[in-house]
Parts: C-alpha cells; structure tokens; sequence
C-alpha cells in the first residue's frame, strides 16, 4: 500500500508542478523581471533582509517609491563607497544600523532592477496560486486526498459494475420467464426458491465441501497470522505527528542542506543526534517563510522560537525554554548496538540506504524494517570500504589469504558475529 | 619442577568436611523441593478436563492480550542549545582528584559514569583502588539529603546562612570557641578558607581527627627527628621489606601508590632482570599484605613490642629489656633471620610498623637510622599529607565542650559520634555546643546530632585541590552539575565569615594564580587538562637517631604487658581496617559492601576471625556467635575461623555497624571502633578482652566456599632460587595433551588475549570494582551471595597452602593432620572468562547464545539465552553467572541498582541483563569495538595499548596484560612468551585465551 500511495503522491506532484511552471511561464512579460530578481534576492539578499520585515537592515516594502533607481543601483552595488562619496540620502539611510550593507559589486543594473521588480511585487499571493501558497503540512493533506479518492473510486466502479452485472441478471431471468410464458409454460415460483435452499441444505452435508471451505479458511487465517507475527515489532512506515511539521523534503531535498549540517553525529557518534534548536537558528534566525504567511512569521518556526523563549523583535531569548519533544521513528531495541560513525564514516553508505528518500519526505517515516534479517543481509552483501584504510590491511592481507578472488563483505570480516553488536 | 603444594579454597574443603563433600556436588546452595513436587501435591492430584481447558483458555487470552499493547511511544528530546563540547554517544573525560589521587572521570551526556586513575599522577600513574572506583556510585547515592536542614526542617540556604551567622556572632562577642572539625585535609584551599575563617572569627581552631590514626608516626617523627611528618617510603627501592602489622598494599597510609612501588621490585621486568625483592610480615590477622609476604609469621599485638626490640638488638642496637618471646619460637628464629638479611640490604631495606603507638615507631626509627634507610627508603623530606589527625587534639576538643567553653562546632568529612571510641562522652559532650553544624551528605551518626545539616557535594559535584605529599598538587573540577541542592562546605564558611570573595571557585582560582600556578609557570587551562602540577622533589636527606630509648623500652613492655593479661577466655583484640570498607566513610556503596574482603571472602559484614586451632580449644565453631567483651564495650559477632590469625587473637574489622550510613549500609555488621583504646594520647587498635560462647550461628556471605577444585592444580608457584636455575619450575607444563577433538579456530584479524601475572597481583580487588562500573554488573546483596548466586565477573580467587618448614605436602590426610594452621602461605588469582578456544560452555548451549567470534572471544548473546545453565555446569573455571532475578527492576533489591537516582550510574553501551539469562566477562567486547572503530575513523592501523580493558586499565600493579595475541610485538604476546606463563587447567585442553605466568616466592631456605 505504502508503494502505491507513495506512486500517487509524486504522480500528483509532479502533475502540479507541471501545471505550476506552465502557469507562471504563461503569465505576463512583466513578472519575467519579478521572477529573476527573486531568485537574486533570495541568494544574496535574504540573509540580511525581508520584503515585509526587518531583518538586519530594513524591510525593503515601499523601496521602488522612496528612493529612485539610480540612486538605488549606486546604494546596492557599493553602500560603503556610496555613503563616503558624501551623498545626502545615503548617509542618512546609513544611520539605520551600525552595522554597513556589504557592497555587491558583482550585480549588473539590470539585476539589481529585476530585484527592485521583485520587491515590488513580491511573492505571488496566496490566491493566485493554492497549491504554492498552502503549507507543506496542509499540502500534504491535499495529496493524501487525491490518492484516497482514487481508491475509492477505483472500489465504486467495481462496486457499480457488480451491481449492473447483478441487475442485468435478474432483467434476463425476468425476459426468460416472460419469453417462457409467452410460449404457454407455466413457471412455478416457489419451488425453485425451495430448491435453492435445499441445495445449500445440501451442500453443508457434503463433507468434501465442508473440508475444502475448512481448509481455506485454515490457509487464510494461518498465513494473515504467520504474516502478522513476522511483522510484530517491526514498524516500516511508522510516521507519528511531530511537534513541528519539519519537512525534509524543503531542507534535504529542495534546499539540499548537506545531512551533516544538522545531523552532525552521524559522522562521528554512535547516535546521529537530532539537533540541538541552535543549529536550527542558525538559518531560523532570519529565514521565516513569512513570504507565504502574509508576512508573519510561519507558525512553525514559531515553535522554535517559542521552544528558546526567543523574541523575534527585540531578537532576545528569554529564560522560559522549553525543549522540543520529537517522536523517535528509528527505534533499535535496546539490546543492540548501533554505531553511526562506524556506517556512514568508515564504510561510507548513503544516509538513504537505511533512511530511504528522505530528501522527498515530507513528514519522515520509518523506511527499514530494523529487523535482524535486514541488518544481516546488508552486512552479507556489503563490500568493506577498506581502501585506503590502513586499518584493515592486515585484515585484508589475512582474508586475501583465505579465500582468494571473493569479495570482502562485512560478513567475512566478522560482522555476522553476536558481539558485534549485542554486547 | 612440579610444585606439589596442597591448595584449598577454605577450611571446608581442606578438611574435606562430610557436609562440604555433599553440597559441593549440588548444583544449587538450597537443595531444589523437586520431591515435595513430585510426591505430594504435585501429581497425585487429578486436574479434571474442564480445569484444564478454563486454564489453557485463561492462558491463551491473557497471552493474546499481554501481547496487544501498544509499541510505546519513545521521545527523542535534543538539547536547546548544545554545549559544545558535548557529541551524544561520545564520552567526555574530565581531570578530578579522588582521595589525593589524580583521575579522570568519564562522563556520557553529562553525567560521570566511571573513574579512572590519570596517568599524569605521580602516586597512581593511571591505576585506581576498589575505593575510587566505586566512588562514582556514591553521586548517586539515593540516600543522601536533598537540601540544607535546619532543626530538623527542610531549609533554605539564606535561612541556614543568617541562622549560623548570627550563631557565630554571638559565639565570637561572648568570646566563646569556635571548633572546625574534621579529618585530615590536605587541600591547599580548604586550609586557606578555615584560617580566613579563623581571622574573622579568631577563637576559631581547625582540629583534625582520622578515624584510623597516623598521629602515633607523626609523634615519632618529632621525637626522633623534629620533624612531625608522614614520611613518604619508597617501596620502589627497598629489596627487603619487614612490615610488622602494616597492610601497606591493603590500607596503610598510600596503598595505592605502595602497591605499584612494592610490585615494581616483583614482576616481571624485575623477574626478567633475575632480581626480586623479599618481604617478610609478622602481623596478627593475616592482611592482604601478609597474604602477599614471602614469609608471614603471626604475631600477637602484646609481642609486636618485644619483637622489634629484639630485632634491634638483633641488628647490634643497644638497648635493654629485650627478652625472647617465648610462646613464639617461629617468630623468634624468624627475627633473627631478618636481622641477619637486614644487615646484609643496609640502606635498601625497609621496617615498618602498623602500630598507632609512638614507642613502637620510635624503636622503628631507631632500626630504620640503624639500617641507613633515611634518605634512601624513607624520605623526610618530601612528606606526605594524606594523614595528619592528631588524636589528642580531639580528647582535648571534647574536654572543651563538656566544661561548656564551645559555642560552635563545624563537622567535615567527620563523624565522630561514630568513629570516636567513646561516642557517649562525645554526644553528651556536643549537646552543650550551641551551634552544631554538619556538611555531611547525609542525615549520619553526628549530622543527625545536629541543628544544621549544610550538604556539601560530592567530589564529582564540585571544585577543589588536594595536596597529598609534598610538591604534588591536584585539582577537582566538577563534572555535573550539583544534583541535590547541596553547597561547597567551603563557599559556606566563606559566607559566614564574610570574606570578600564568597564563590569558591573563584576563590580556589585565586589561591592557585597566588601560590602553584605563579611558581610553577603553568596556566589554570593547562592545569585543569593535566589535572596536577608536580614541583621536582628534594633530595632526602639522612638522618640518624640518637634519643635514648629506655622509657621508649619501659612503656612498650608496659603495653605488652596490659595487652597480654592473662585469663582463662582471655584474648588480645585486634582491630583493624579491611580493604573494601575502610573506615566506614563509604558504607553505603553496594560496589564496596559487595566487593569480598581479599583474604576472607566475605562479604556485607564483619566478623570475629580466629584461628582454627584456637577455636578449637575454645569450644567455638565457625559461624557460631561469639560475644567479645571488653570493659567497656561488648558486641556479638559470628566467627569466622583464619588460617593464619594468631593464636589467641582475635580480628574484627572497622567500619560495619553504621546506623545511619543510608538504605544499603546501615545496620550492616557491628561497630568496633569502640573497641579502639587511647594509650598515651595515641588510639591503640590492640586490646585485652575475652571471648565467650553466644548462643545461636549466623552465616556469613562468603564467595569463596562455594565450589571446589578438587584437588586439581589451578594455581602454579615457584621459588625464586628454583625459578633462577629453570624459569618454566612451577608450571607444570610436562602434563598436556596435545590432541584435539575439534577443528582450530581460526583468527585472521585479531586474536584477544590476556596475560596475568600471579607474581604482580596482590588481590586488592579493584579490578573487581572497575568491572562492575565498566559492564552494569548488578548488586545482589547478602542473601543472594549467601544462595551463592553473586554476579561479580571476574573474581579473585584465593588460595591458602601450608607451609611445615619447608616439607612439601601432597596427601591431603597429612595435611588435615597438621596441628598449626599457622603458617599458611597465599596465593591470589584473579579468575574470569577465559575465553577457551575449545570453549566447553559453547558446545552445550542448545540454542547457540555462546558462541566463538572470529577474534577469539567467546561471546554471549543475551537474547538468545533461554536460562537453560548447561553453559554454567560445562564451565571448568565456574565464571559463568546467572541472573536469577531482575536486579534492575525488582522491589527487592531496591537498596541496591533498582532505583532512577542509581541507574545514572549505567554505561549506556552495555545492557543490562534480564532475569533467566547467563552473563559472564565479555573482555570489555564495548572497550574492543570502540578502539577499533577509533582506528577506523582515523584511519590508521590499531596500536598495541589502543584498548585497555576495565581490569587491566584500573590495575594498581598492572598485573593484568590485554591485547592482540597476532601482534608478535604486542606487550600481551611477550608476556605469554614468558617461561612462567601457564593455563589454567591446561590439561583439559580447552585452549584458554588467558594465560597466567606463576607465583614466585622468595623464600630462604632455613
């Protein structure tokens, strides 16, 4: 079920983004300027300032009216060359904060006019476009929907179809007893709705019928069982509500945030750790989504904020922290060891190999099953990383040794053996 | 050679008792009710049809249901802001001082897990003792007091602090005194704040009191030398030690530090260099430092006096009053025998004694300037300060109080009303003090005697130095955050006193960049990495003695005469401290009370030890009770007969029979300081009393009477002369098979092996205490050990053998027909998985949860096991344990692990195991992977010493030698290429992975 919800969903998606770029290619010349200029404004703007708010310096809303483009290509290719040149209104603009604009001598006038473009208009409004403008969370939702509806239509039209099959039925049994009454054969009702009974009668007395409906029954009862007891304990697919609607998908995947960034441990612990919210707040600081929230700060974010007791405005934090509850998903009992480093550093396997595509995931869920049988067979299949480990060259030479022209897998090194990882 | 030495476990078996014969053949201590089963109830009754089918149904629902609940749900809580030097998963190591020694404590997301000795220590060099190992449990103690007290009230600290101060005040204008009492402190620190406290409140006094004294030494030291010092002896120098009465590898003065010096003049290296020390001991009790001599000889307390003044005379000393001892005509031939060999090391021998009398030490001075020892063995000059109480300064203290001229009283780190020996005189004497304070951690014997309880913390908790001999300074940095609300004692009297700087750390900071730092040149960075500053010691000088010692001689005949009074019961009392325990001060830690004395086995409690011949002709068995009755003082005790005690002496140990040390330690054993006299202004641990006959047996838990050997060889020794002319003499090697029913295993990578060297092992049980910590070994307590069902993974087994003047025994009915079991030599062994090749316990598990890996290790998987105990029964090292109960998670053994506060103790990289499972040494398989994957990650290849097993790294003697037996030139490889080496039970042929090199003794031939 997962595969095929999973098939809908980025058939949907990518029915909407199809239908998205197509939407904004088709629409005016104008927004071309807008467009490009958003892209620019968002790759070297944004860390230091917003459309609707301030930032580090100023909200740039009402930019294009209070000063005149020439003056503003001069104020953003060079602030600091500009305000020493002596002029009036940039010495003024200059008092706004201590800290000087950087000069971006690298933006051509007619980049720093699509940016200009872009603050004007700004982000497309929610209205425009419900697909862009909804939350990831809700978006979600939307997608879930989609492919539920088409289950569900999918069992209406089989539903339908059985019911037209049966009306149909009963239309040409009614014709057939008319057509034998036209030809003077009289039809006796009941006795056949007594021999319909009688038949049923009679089957429950035949004993090989009894035994073969037993011995269904028997199969399918002991596979759903056996099948149910394999799967007890494993949770491939688990995906709880978190506290906040991180979505990976955004920071992985459209961001490309490398997974070190935040998951640090991975690298270089046993425990790939959750970050700790100053790691969010390095970018949270001043990346706020307010662009699709009608310039307020996302409500997600929020969370943050609120988790740090930190005010957006005064940018203090307070002292009523309160730590963030996630919900573990990868749960390894207990009785195992699992080491990250050991994964992911030494033996240089993709975070996706156990985490599945995490990039794409808006809401993680659980991917491996975890079980045992799963951790064996990667360890059977898996060559050992060894190049240019001096730590395994005497291993090797040994293995080399033993079994000649067979590939090293972490199984021959010992890593099948219980106290590799039970200990 | 063959040694053809007769070893025993315990008298039980060396007697071969009809009882001992039976039980050891059982499987289990309590015989299982298997018949009562079977015969009674059990079958005869008819279970009817329907019973059955209700019970099965019943069965069948309630399984169904159990199994329905829920997976719950796990939170996975990130830190708001993350301290930066804190990975999840990856340990942080911290400098920090335990007791004077420099450690390192190791914590896991912020919270210390395990202490081990800093190899930057000049006293330890990076090993640690049972003690401070088992001092990370005590932070999470359970027992301890959760806030300041005041009258009796939970408090809060401004309450507490305008309370004392306007007590001090009153105290000072009405000129009253002002007493700061407490056991010896050596911290730089500490010493500063109590006289900055002193200056403000100048009726102020610091008096020091150990709960076992050195102040007899100290005293003697004046007398003879002018100099009241520890001394610091150098045991690393001396080639013939003769201790009277001094466990100096067990509890005397520094033992960790004399172990490593004592066992430096013994391994292997020495060995190698055919050089080996000789140490003779005639003590009472047999000590873990007699079980170690070469020669032991028991001596009684009232002949320890006239013992040393023979062997002045002996040694060509002039003094009167020698006489011979004439109901002890081994001990007599042996002094002269020492004096001989004594004359023969002048300069590089050493005399001591354990005694707390000044006479006695200052006939030992006299020998030990005789010898030239000054300046070569003993050194003056550089003192230690791990001892400094001085027993009539706290008398004095207590006649202060009761003529009412103490207004207040500050306890720390003290707890007289315990310790003292006249806890009457002591508590009625505070009652008339106005102000009582305590910076106990708990509610004990003096703190509940008290008005304000001020907690101090833990060491782990807070800042501090230490100073423990001269020119060493150590610092203690906190490694968690105060658990309790609890306060520096120190940042207390700093706010009493109002002293300009009230954080005692900054005051610490400052008193450091005043004194250590500026003379040193180092910074308070580099101090808190390294964790000491050493200054370069100076050079001893010789001193020779020349005070007359005729009322040195008076008063020790004197003394010898009061201790050896004569009566039909009557018996000279020794008291003394075993090695686990102490003083008391630590009662409360389950590791400890756990932890089998080194000589006895006992465990969770103290006993009347007697030698058996002795016993014998009192009419008393073992395990009877006995009532020991001075006049003053009278306690029942159960007997436990010592080979090796002196006749006509009795040992009981200190530090049992607290009463408010907390839920595991009070009310353990009974209190004996009582029993402790004061003799010429010093404490005396020897005392006349009698023993008689109580009515009723009590039975101690003991670990070691609970298999036997059977006759078969487990340990090897040799004598130095027969090891000089054949290394391989002792081993025994001629006996082995070398047929194999199984296949080799084959180890391509790693092979893990370890040597242990019988000769450097002392037995004091550390690596005992660091396994524990290391592996989350459950406490099970005394019922249990007394079920035989203790949990310990490695052990150390002792060994008693007979000597009978140099015949070899082999028939074990000559030896029960000894008349003297006096005269027993010791051999310890630590005992733990061996990790056998041809592992018996593998091919019986029938569902394959021990089995071998690929690196020689013989693994156990835990949920796997089923609980079936084959494995155990096939073990022919009986190291194999069992889990007979959830210890983590059941109501009975809550005075123990089973409760929150204690879990945070747990290594998280390591289970902990649940009922019906088997558990043994996994040769600290988590330590293996971790260096490794270390390895791994740095890319580069694995270093010999890279992994460093729980016992080997806590190893006071570094007896015990881990690591890659594939590596030729690993230090564990040479060390099993040694001639000594031998496997136990080699010729079972299960191929052990554990290699022991022999015992030598330096025996002379007489």
């Amino acid at each position: 079920m997962r595969s095929i919800s999973l098939f809908f969903r980025s058939v949907t998606k990518s029915l909407i983004l199809v239908s998205f770029l197509s939407s904004v290619a088709v629409s005016s010349a104008s927004a071309q300027d807008a467009a490009a200029g958003a892209a620019i404004f968002k790759q070297k703007c944004t860390a230091c300032h917003g459309i609707e708010k301030a930032v580090v310096g100023p909200a740039l809303k009402g930019i294009d009216t209070k000063y005149d483009e020439a003056w503003l290509i001069k104020w953003i290719k060079n602030a600091p060359a500009f305000i020493a040149s002596g002029d009036a209104q940039a010495v003024k603009a200059s008092e706004y904060s201590p800290a000087m604009m950087s000069a971006f001598p690298e933006l051509s006038d007619d980049d720093i006019k699509n940016i200009v473009a872009y603050v004007k208009v700004g982000d497309p409004k929610p209205a425009a476009d419900p697909n862009a403008a909804q939350g990831g969370g809700s978006g979600s939702g939307a997608d879930e929907g989609v492919s539920n509806f088409m289950l569900f239509g999918l069992l209406a039209v089989i539903i339908i179809a059985f019911l037209v099959v049966l009306v149909l039925n009963k239309v040409i049994q009614t014709l057939e007893r008319v057509m034998l009454q036209k030809k003077g054969i009289e039809v006796e009702e009941e006795p056949v709705a007594k021999d319909r009974l009688a038949g049923l009668k009679k089957l429950t007395k035949n004993k090989k019928f009894i035994l073969f409906i037993v011995l269904v029954c028997i199969v399918f009862l002991g596979s759903a069982g056996w099948k149910g007891m394999w799967e007890t304990g494993v949770h491939t697919g688990y995906q709880p509500v978190q506290p906040i609607k991180f979505s990976h998908q955004l920071h992985a995947g459209i961001n490309k945030i490398d997974c070190q960034y935040c998951h640090s441990g991975a690298f270089s612990s046993k425990n790939a750790s959750i970050p700790s919210l100053n790691v969010c707040m390095n970018c949270h600081n001043y990346v706020t989504a307010s662009e699709k929230y009608d310039g307020k700060t996302s409500p997600e974010i929020m969370k943050i904020y609120q988790a740090l007791d930190y005010n957006e405005d005064t940018k203090q934090y307070g002292t009523n922290t309160k730590p963030v509850e996630w919900i573990r998903i990868h749960n390894l009992p207990d009785l195992a060891y699992f080491n990250h480093s050991q994964h992911v550093s030494v033996a240089g396997i993709e975070c996706q190999k156990c985490h599945g595509p995490i990039q794409t995931m808006e809401e993680v869920y659980q991917y491996a099953p975890l079980t045992m049988k799963w951790c064996i067979n990667c360890h059977r299949e898996t060559e050992v990383n060894h190049k240019d480990n001096p730590y395994y060259d005497k291993l090797i030479a040994a293995h080399d040794k033993l079994k000649k022209g067979e590939k090293v897998t972490a199984a021959v090194l010992g890593g099948l053996e219980c106290s590799k990882c039970h200990y | 050679m063959e040694s053809n030495k007769k070893y025993w476990k315990g008298l039980e078996e060396l007697h071969n008792t009809k009882d001992f014969v039976e039980k050891s053949k059982n499987e289990f201590a309590e015989s299982l009710p298997m018949e009562e089963v079977l015969n009674e109830a059990g079958l005869s009754t008819v279970a009817p049809r329907r019973d059955f089918l209700k019970a099965l149904g019943f069965g069948l629902g309630a399984v169904t249901l159990a199994a329905c609940q829920k997976v719950p749900v796990n939170k996975s809580i990130p830190y708001l802001v993350k301290p930066e030097e804190v990975v999840p998963g990856i340990p942080n190591y911290y400098s920090s001082t335990f007791n004077g020694h420099s450690v390192l404590v190791k914590t896991r997301e912020g919270r210390p897990i395990k202490i081990e000795g800093n190899p930057n220590c000049i006293l330890s060099q990076g090993s640690l003792d049972a003690k401070g190992q088992a001092s990370v449990l005590d932070l999470y103690d359970a027992s301890k007091l959760k806030g300041p007290v005041l009258n009796d009230v939970d408090a809060d600290w401004t309450k507490v602090d305008s309370f004392v101060k306007a007590e001090l005040l009153k105290a000072k204008n009405a000129g009253k005194k002002i007493r700061i009492v407490s056991s010896t402190v050596n911290s730089p620190s500490t010493k500063a704040v109590i006289a900055d406290f002193a200056s403000q409140y100048p009726n102020t006094k610091h008096v020091q009191v150990d709960a076992v004294s050195y102040t007899g030494i100290i005293k003697a030291n004046e007398n003879s030398f002018g100099k009241a010092v520890l001394p610091r002896y150098r045991f690393d120098k001396a080639n013939l030690i003769v201790s009277f009465g001094a466990d100096f590898l067990g509890t005397w003065i520094s033992p960790l530090e004399f172990s490593r010096q004592y066992v430096s003049k013994r391994n292997n290296a020495s060995l190698e260099g055919k050089k080996m020390s000789r140490h003779i001991q005639f003590e009472t009790g047999l000590s873990l430092t007699g079980s170690n001599a070469d020669a032991r000889l028991p001596l009684k307390p009232s002949e320890e006096g006239i013992a040393l003044l023979n062997l002045y005379a002996a040694l060509g000393g002039s003094v009167s009053g020698s006489k011979p001892l004439a109901n002890n005509p081994n001990a007599e031939k042996a002094i002269a025998l020492a004096a001989k060999e004594l004359s023969a090391a002048k300069g590089s021998s050493l005399v001591l004694s354990g005694s707390n009398d000044v006479s006695i030490q200052i006939l030992v001075n006299a020998i030990n300037a005789l010898l030239g020892n000054y300046g070569n063995t003993i050194d003056l000059d550089n003192p230690s300060y791990q001892y400094a109480g001085n027993d009539a300064e706290f008398v004095e203290f207590v006649n202060e109080m009761n003529r009412g001229e103490v207004d207040a009283v500050f306890f720390l780190n003290s707890n007289p009303a315990y310790e003292f020996n006249d806890s009457k005189a002591f508590t009625d004497a505070l009652s008339k003090v106005k102000l009582r304070v305590s910076f106990a951690d708990r509610k004990d014997e003096t703190a509940s005697l008290c008005q304000v309880i001020a907690p101090n913390h833990h060491y782990l908790e807070s800042w501090g130095d230490s100073n423990p001999v001269e020119g060493y300074y150590t610092i203690v940095q906190p490694t968690i955050n105060p658990v309790y609300n609890s306060r520096n004692a120190e940042q207390g009297l700093l706010i009493w006193s109002d002293n300009a700087v009230t954080d005692y750390y900054q005051y610490i900071q400052n008193n450091w960049a005043r004194t250590v730092l500026a003379q040193s040149g180092t910074t308070w960075k580099e101090l808190l990495q390294k964790g000491s500053v050493s200054f370069p010691a100076r050079t001893a000088g010789a001193y020779s003695f020349s005070r007359d010692l005729n009322s040195v001689v008076q008063t020790i005949l004197a003394n010898s005469n009061n201790l050896a009074k004569g009566g039909d019961k009557a018996i000279e009392l020794h008291i003394y401290q075993n090695v686990a325990i102490g003083d008391g001060k630590s009662a409360n830690n389950p590791w400890l009370q756990e932890l089998p004395d080194p000589v006895s086995k006992v465990t969770w409690d103290n006993y009347a030890a007697i030698n058996p011949k002795f016993a014998e002709k009192l009419g008393i068995a073992e395990l009877d009770l006995v009532e020991i009755k001075t006049d003053k003082y009278t306690i029942t005790l159960p007997v436990l007969l010592q080979p090796g005690q002196a006749s006509g002496t009795v040992s009981v140990a200190l530090g049992y029979g607290r009463t408010k040390a907390g839920k595991a330690g009070s009310d353990i054993g009974k209190n004996a300081y009582p029993f402790l006299s004061l003799v010429n202004a010093t404490l005396q641990t020897a005392v006349s009393a009698s023993i008689s006959k109580a009515s009723g047996t009590y039975e101690l838990a003991q670990t070691q009477t609970h298999h036997t050997i059977e006759g078969r060889n487990v340990v090897r020794e040799t004598t130095l002369k027969n090891f000089l002319k054949d290394p391989t003499s002792g081993t025994g090697h001629a006996h082995v098979n070398k047929y194999d029913l199984w296949n080799e295993f084959e180890t391509p990578g790693h092979n893990w092996v370890m040597a242990i060297d019988l000769n450097a092992c002392t037995g004091c049980g550390a690596c005992v205490v660091a396994c524990n910590a290391e592996n989350n070994i459950p406490v099970v307590g005394r019922d249990e050990v007394r079920r035989r069902r203790e949990m310990h993974w490695i052990r150390i087994d002792r060994y008693y053998a007979i000597n009978d003047g140099g015949n070899k025994l082999t028939k074990e009915e000559e030896i029960s027909e000894l008349d003297n079991l006096d005269n027993v030599s010791v051999i310890h062994q630590p005992m733990m998985c061996q990790h056998c090749d041809h592992a018996p316990c593998e091919t019986v598990c029938p569902v394959l949860a021990t089995v071998h890996s690929s690196e020689g290790l013989n693994q156990m998987a835990y949920n796997r096991c089923i609980g079936t105990r084959y494995c155990a029964n096939n073990c022919p090292y009986k190291v194999r344990r069992f889990n007979w109960f959830n210890y983590w998670n059941d109501s009975r053994f809550d005075n123990y692990m089973n409760n929150e506060f204690t879990q945070l103790v747990l290594n998280p990289d390591v289970t902990t195991r649940s009922r019906g499972v088997m558990e043994k040494c996994s040769m600290c398989v988590q330590r293996i992977q971790a260096g490794k994957l270390d390895a791994k990650l740095e890319k580069r290849k694995l270093k010999d010493g890279d992994i460093k097993v729980a016992c080997q790294q806590t190893c006071p003697t570094n007896a015990i030698i881990f690591g890659d037996g594939n590596d030729p030139e690993s230090e564990v490889s040479k060390a099993l290429k040694s001639e000594r080496t031998f496997y136990v039970l080699e010729e079972i042929n299960v191929k052990p992975g554990v290699g022991y090199q022999t015992k030598v003794r330096n025996t002379v031939e007489v």
